[in-house]
């Protein structure tokens, strides 16, 4: 069974790689994650850059993981079959391992803002997340899988999305990243069990496990601490504690990352403690290989891929997702969003509106307000 | 995994171009 690699996620930004730095030359990185797509407003990639890419991907230690694909989206857009075309000509340039990306819909008009929201969890959308999911294995002709979603709006949508996330990735052997820092946040805002939610994972297809820090949001609402995955700290205990509880029940586990945004990299002692957090995660790791079963390694290939000549789409939750991004951007309060919500097309349809806790309705507005400020 | 000197060496180059401008 292949070692489990200590990786970072790893973009062209000057305080990332400053707070990696020490890492790489220590030579204790094992793989890097690279989010391919973040390169979109970038002239010219230095020749230092694509040269560590290439590095790892003639070791096949190379994994991308997208961020702006929108799996979800009703509607198909010409910025995705561009973000296709994008991916095919990187996978002709570099071996990646896999491909990844974040699961759920980006509710900004543009296609480089936005943060990503849950949909219902339907027969339609599981057509439409299969087709996407097609299209990028067969941009990239290599295992291909989907990250859990940290926001979710109610603790049984929760409790249902390992299960959907495993229905999406079957057609096509595909893989799991588990974000044990999105989890969390879950337990956390819905006052759960670690052992409850993890066990509604299917952990035999986790390759990749991610952990990182994030932040404390007070509801105006009802007062509750909201846990947001910001990865703008550093790795709290919990999920280093979270972290050695999983290692062991996922066979097929192949990188664990080490997550953090470089806008929180910039002050030598958050470099230190990024260098801290990676040294933790190491050796948590070199503890649980030691415990993991000796089972057969699944490969994530496919036994076939067939995609088809029309692009799955689903008009009516195209419609239901641009009217919920208008009630979450442009609601002057939480009342005004309920209010909306029950004169919207998702009030009693499968979004299950009504069920929505409150604290998670008002954190989907500031996510969504925050990105629509930057789109302004 | 190892890096060579080299790699490292740019690597350190070019971060400094890219954080000072």
């Amino acid at each position: 069974m292949p070692a489990i690699i200590p990786s970072i996620a790893c973009n062209l930004d000057a305080d990332i790689l400053s707070a990696s730095l020490p890492l790489f030359s220590e030579h204790r990185v094992g793989g890097i994650e690279w989010s391919f797509d973040a390169l979109y407003g970038i002239e010219q990639v230095p020749e230092w850059f694509t040269e560590l890419l290439t590095a790892y991907s003639n070791e096949r230690r190379l994994v991308g993981h997208g961020v702006y694909f929108s799996i979800f989206s009703g509607r198909w857009s010409e910025d995705q079959q561009n973000w296709l075309n994008e991916l095919k000509l990187l996978s002709q340039k570099f071996k990646f391992d896999h491909i990844s990306e974040h699961f759920g819909f980006m509710t900004g008009k543009s296609f480089h803002h936005g943060a990503p929201l849950s949909i219902p969890y339907t027969g339609s959308t599981l057509r439409l997340g299969r087709d996407r999911l097609s299209r990028i294995y067969d941009a990239c002709r290599c295992p291909v899988g989907l990250e859990n979603l940290a926001f979710s709006y109610s603790l049984d949508e929760v409790k249902r999305h390992g299960e959907f996330l495993e229905k999406l990735v079957e057609p096509l052997n595909g893989f799991i990243i588990l974000d044990l820092h999105n989890l969390y946040c879950q337990v956390h805002n819905f006052s759960a069990d670690f052992e409850d939610l993890i066990k509604l994972y299917p952990l035999d297809r986790v390759r990749e496990i991610h952990i990182s820090g994030g932040s404390w949001e007070q509801s105006v609402l009802t007062g509750k601490q909201v846990r947001r995955d910001t990865h703008d700290e550093s790795v709290p205990d919990e999920v280093f504690d979270l972290l050695r509880k999983t290692l062991s029940r996922c066979p097929n586990l192949k990188y664990v990352v080490l997550e953090q945004l470089g806008d929180a990299l910039k002050t030598s002692g958050s470099r230190k403690a990024f260098y801290s957090d990676f040294i933790e995660m190491e050796s948590i790791i070199a503890a649980g290989s030691k415990s993991r079963p000796d089972t057969q390694t699944n490969l994530f290939s496919p036994d076939y891929n067939l995609v088809s000549d029309q692009v799955a789409e689903d008009h009516d939750l195209y419609l239901q997702q641009r009217e919920l991004s208008g009630i979450l951007e442009t609601s002057g309060s939480y009342e005004q969003a309920v209010d909306r919500l029950k004169l919207s097309s998702l009030h009693n349809s499968e979004w299950d509106t009504q069920n929505w806790q409150p604290y998670m309705l008002e954190t989907a507005m500031n996510i969504a307000q925050k990105w629509k400020s930057t789109d302004d | 995994m190892k890096l060579s000197k080299a790699l490292i060496g740019a690597m350190l180059i070019g971060i400094t171009i890219q954080a000072t401008g």
